[in-house]
């Protein structure tokens, strides 16, 4: 037990080693982009045939088990699939809201967290938003993209990325995806309690699949059908969105900070 | 803790203001003087009546008109074309500008098919040094989160008229002109190319 707890250890540290250097590097090669011009995509070639993998295995076999599960599943057992995979997402928020400079939002999130697992049945049901606790998601990639500087723009997240199976990504949001899963609770107890991945974590892996693909359904489908170049129409869309994201978040801490700036001074004169 | 009783209260506000039956464009009276947010609940509510009221190809023309009318679609197509629109000869500029509008027209008829009862609520109007007024609004969907749309609204001789949707902070003239200059640069660096291939999709 304790020798799985520090083998745990070992390997968040060297995740985190490891995000870290490539957080260093991301940030290394960030610097003087306004962001306003087109999307950086070093690595089109392989980008691309990622993607045309990736969409292979949306026609065949994603879309239409999506379909499937939109039309045939019950509506509330939807919102019950999306409120648990919602809460098992919530520590890694609260960590980055935190990370974030917001510990009153994370306590929210981490409020959220207590109360929907057990009053609203391990996630099944949103209790706590009837209590006013609203809910909130981010990411890693989000914290990155906050703390990357003043020269950096939101829109500027490193080198365009593909990911096999997870789609549109940059250097920064792959980044985060990989801190991400480093401070998840859900991923680092199986490993500590050696249960099997395979049974645990795999049908959460693939339940988030799909109910993130119905989500996404409506806006894809409009932008593979209204694009001549669907590849450049998504990075740019993935790139905007997530820009937007960071951005809302920077000029709300920037906000802030220029609030307490005048207070300080008003507490001088 | 920080509880938001404002936002809550916000939602139940657009809630109420939908059973009363006065459907879209619930835009607060602070708001209602300003001539940009005027424009936008007007298009809106334009949309919303064609909707409930035609289908098909009679639709499809109505939404067209729309657009011509409110959007300044010429414009919209310039800025998507970039750099290459320059490049082009007046009459690529012109078939390219109509082949625009009808691939327009026809997709928003299309995104207004699956109209279930959203409404439109415009939170804040903010006018920038250069000409430009962005309208903030959200549509508040029947079920789930709301989604947020900003307006980029200039004054043009005609009047005033929408030159940019950004959904969700996706711009929809910034997607199209990434597709575009990929679609050129992919296919030798010519216009042509994909003014031919919108005039086809636009006959299909």
């Amino acid at each position: 037990m304790i020798a799985s707890v520090f083998k745990v250890a070992a390997r968040v540290r060297r995740s985190v080693v490891l995000t870290a250097l490539a957080g260093g590097l991301l940030g290394g090669c960030a610097v003087n982009d306004t962001g306003a011009a087109e999307v950086w995509d070093p690595i089109e070639t392989p980008n691309r045939f990622v993607f045309s993998i990736n969409r292979a295995l949306d026609v065949m076999l994603l879309r239409p088990v999506t379909v499937m599960y939109r039309d045939w599943v019950p509506e509330p057992a939807q919102k019950g699939v999306r409120n648990l995979l919602d809460n098992l997402g919530e520590p890694v928020t609260a960590v980055n809201e935190v990370f974030q400079g917001d510990p009153s939002r994370a306590g929210v999130t981490l409020a959220r967290f207590i109360v929907n697992s057990t009053l609203g049945l391990a996630g099944l049901f949103d209790v706590a938003a009837t209590f006013g606790l609203e809910r909130t998601k981010t990411d890693a990639g989000q914290t990155i993209g906050i703390w990357a500087g003043k020269g950096v723009e939101p829109e500027n997240g490193g080198f365009y990325l593909v990911l096999p199976l997870a789609g549109p990504s940059n250097a920064r949001d792959a980044t985060g995806l990989m801190m991400d899963y480093a401070v998840d609770p859900f991923q680092i107890l199986p490993i500590a309690f050696n249960w099997n991945w395979f049974y645990y974590s795999t049908p959460r892996y693939a339940v988030n699949v799909i109910d993130y693909r119905s989500r996404t359904m409506f806006a894809l489908d409009d932008l593979e059908k209204n694009s001549v170049d669907y590849y450049a129409a998504l990075r740019s869309a993935y790139t905007q969105n997530r820009a937007e994201l960071i951005r809302a978040k920077r000029e709300k801490t920037d906000t802030k900070a220029e609030l307490e700036r005048r207070d300080n001074l008003a507490l001088v004169r | 803790m920080p509880l938001r009783p404002s936002r809550r209260h916000l939602f139940r506000l657009a809630a109420a203001s939908t059973l009363a039956g006065s459907t879209l464009a619930a835009a607060s009276p602070a708001f209602a003087a300003d001539p940009a947010s005027d424009l936008i609940s007007a298009t809106a509510q334009q949309v919303i009546d064609i909707i409930k009221t035609q289908t098909g190809a009679a639709r499809q023309s109505a939404i067209a008109q729309v657009l011509a009318t409110r959007f300044d679609l010429p414009y919209m197509a310039q800025v998507a074309l970039g750099t290459h629109w320059a490049k082009a000869t007046p009459e690529q500029q012109a078939r390219f500008v109509k082949a625009t509008e009808s691939a327009e027209a026809k997709a928003y008829s299309e995104r207004f098919g699956q109209y279930g009862g959203q409404t439109l609520q415009i939170t804040k109007t903010t006018s920038r040094p250069n000409g430009v007024t962005v309208v903030d609004s959200r549509l508040n969907q029947t079920s789930g989160q709301p989604i947020k749309l900003e307006w980029e609204v200039r004054q043009v001789p005609a009047g005033l008229r929408i030159t940019d949707v950004k959904v969700e902070g996706v711009s929809m003239v910034m997607t199209r002109r990434s597709d575009f200059n990929s679609y050129i640069q992919q296919n030798g660096g010519k216009v042509q190319a994909l003014i031919d291939e919108l005039e086809a999709r636009a006959g299909r």
